[in-house]
């Protein structure tokens, strides 16, 4: 009984240390996301423009504007295409590169510390980088195009603009596939391999039937993450392609901030913001059942 | 069956090497290009022996122009905003490890959805808050931007990494008189170190690397490297030289950072889930 009760005691206690030291953090995460969140719901209501004093009501204006614009649907189909592109690459490429790096274990750690570079290349900078690359006098990439007979100007034109942009991302973030797979290869025991071997499994059934299935999780952690960057981060766009030809590559968080900042239509910019924001709850959601099931 | 073998590794390595030369070139490229002069640099088929110069590094270093602030500003903005994030996050993610909250669940969420938020929809109220505070055009507006948010991302890696930390120690501790903050400090912290590094060094790559939030909440005299990659782009052109460098400046403390927590870099890039 008394023990009973001196233990809850100390449970409390316990807990009021650790209490302390979270609520600075949990402050500050508040004033990025709460506070944010409540205004942006407040704001998608107003008529409010950067340079006005007094936001006026505005009723469900904001919303029909951007629910009926072309530019809006538009500009999400967009990201669908730069988003589920760039991932399905990243994914095939990452997964077969880790494979790859898993077959030659000598050079392992040479190799995959080395491929892991482009993830340190700030965005801005792999943006103008293949800008550079790619430009139609003197770009590098440019003239291996025009020694395979293609004179094509890749960033403005309207057709390889988005995949020139998907590539710059699949570019820098297939070493993170890589490297988190790889990471789930490496703690394959040997046991199911050899069994398979055993059993007469040939090389791709080996990889298809025992070690894919075993690092599942990997992958769907790796996607998950990379699925929610992708709509987080516009700076490889913005320098590259500034959105265009003809906006062919102005995704959703581009013209985001097109509305906000050059339109300065906060009311239109805090609906069109909530839609993302939806987005990625519902893939933050997955991501905590991935992290939980491994848990449980 | 031995010579089929050695074929095999032959081919895998050469698709190797192929796969390092999509991912290096283009880097390598950029730093040699940046020791070019124009006329080499703009020369098709490129020019494999020429004569390095280093015009425009001096230009950039000790010439008239503003580049050196804008490595001061990085620099500065960059330490500050790591180590801000580190205090509150290493506290807040010991404290999730070992606490015990009746929402935990919830607050994980919480957390892991404001990482996850998208940039663009975050910026525009810490843009009128900002405005409202007078910190628009300051360092100091961009350093709360970027501690807060490293901060999910250092709460979440912290707390997977005390995890890790046998629970023993600082009891031990404990039963020896320590107060519970003097066990986190005097065996969590120095235990954990390994762990504390690598989730600051991506921190600062986040606060280096970072272009958003710069352009919206810097101005003239706090503007950030980034920022000068950007203003080297212009309707009469784009200086490729001096982008070159400069990219080349930009990523090079990032590289030598990522290498050296190379061993955790798999575990920070995938938020913990993977060890």
């Amino acid at each position: 009984m008394l023990q009973a009760a001196e233990k809850r005691i100390r449970k409390v206690k316990r807990n009021r240390t650790e209490f302390w030291m979270l609520l600075p953090s949990m402050i500050v995460l508040a004033a990025i996301s709460i506070f944010p969140f409540f205004f942006m719901i407040y704001a998608s209501f107003m008529n409010y423009t950067l340079d006005m004093d007094k936001p006026r009501f505005a009723g469900l204006d904001n919303w029909r504007n951007v629910f009926t614009s072309d530019t809006f649907w538009e500009s999400w189909g967009r990201t669908a295409v730069y988003a589920g592109g760039g991932l399905v690459v990243q994914l095939a490429l990452g997964v077969a590169i880790a494979l790859l790096l898993y077959q030659i274990p000598k050079l392992r750690n040479l190799f995959s510390t080395l491929f892991m570079l482009p993830l340190f290349v700030a965005p801005i900078v792999t943006g103008l980088l293949w800008r550079f690359l790619l430009d139609p006098t003197y770009g590098l990439y440019n003239w291996f195009l025009q020694l395979l007979g293609l004179d094509i100007q890749v960033l403005g034109d309207t057709h390889y603009a988005m995949p020139a942009v998907i590539l710059m991302d699949v570019w820098e973030w297939t070493p993170l596939i890589t490297i988190i797979v790889l990471a789930g290869l490496q703690t394959i025991p040997h046991e199911p391999l050899e069994a398979a071997e055993v059993d007469g499994a040939g090389g791709w059934q080996k990889i298809r039937f025992v070690m894919l299935p075993m690092v599942r999780r990997m992958i769907v952690v790796a996607l998950l993450i990379r699925s929610m960057d992708i709509l987080r981060y516009v700076d490889t766009i913005t320098i590259a392609t500034e959105g265009g030809p003809a906006d062919v590559t102005k995704i959703i968080g581009y013209y985001l901030m097109q509305v906000a900042f050059r339109f300065q239509d906060i009311g239109s910019a805090a609906a069109l913001g909530l839609t993302m924001l939806l987005v990625s709850i519902v893939l933050g959601k997955f991501f905590m059942k991935v992290m939980r099931s491994e848990e449980a | 069956m031995a010579v089929n073998r050695r074929f095999l590794y032959t081919v895998l390595y050469v698709l190797m090497l192929a796969v390092l030369a999509w991912a290096l070139l283009p880097i390598l490229y950029m730093a040699i290009s940046s020791v070019k002069t124009q006329v080499n640099m703009f020369s098709m088929p490129p020019k494999l022996i020429f004569e390095p110069t280093f015009d425009v590094y001096h230009d950039m270093f000790a010439g008239r122009g503003d580049f050196t602030e804008f490595l001061t500003n990085s620099v500065v903005v960059a330490l500050v905003t790591t180590a801000s994030s580190l205090v509150l996050g290493v506290m807040g993610g010991f404290a999730l490890a070992r606490g015990n909250f009746k929402r935990e669940k919830d607050i994980s969420f919480w957390i892991i959805s404001t990482r996850m938020a998208p940039i663009p929809a975050v910026i525009l109220p810490l843009y009128l808050i900002f405005s409202k505070l007078g910190l628009i055009g300051t360092t100091a507006g961009l350093m709360f931007a970027y501690t807060t948010f490293n901060l999910p991302f250092a709460l979440w890696m912290m707390s997977t990494f005390f995890k890790d930390v046998p629970i023993d120690l600082e009891e031990a501790a404990m039963i020896d008189g320590c107060s519970k903050f003097r066990a986190f400090w005097r065996v969590a912290v120095p235990t954990a170190a390994p762990g504390i590094v690598a989730t600051g060094v991506l921190c600062l790559m986040f606060s280096w690397n970072d272009y958003s939030f710069a352009s919206i909440f810097t101005g003239n005299g706090s503007q950030t490297v980034p920022i000068a990659v950007s203003l080297l782009v212009s309707q009469q052109g784009i200086k490729w030289g001096q982008a070159m460098a400069t990219g080349t400046v930009i990523i090079m403390p990032m590289l030598i950072c990522g290498l050296m927590v190379r061993k955790y870099m798999v575990r920070g890039l995938s938020m913990g889930a993977v060890k």
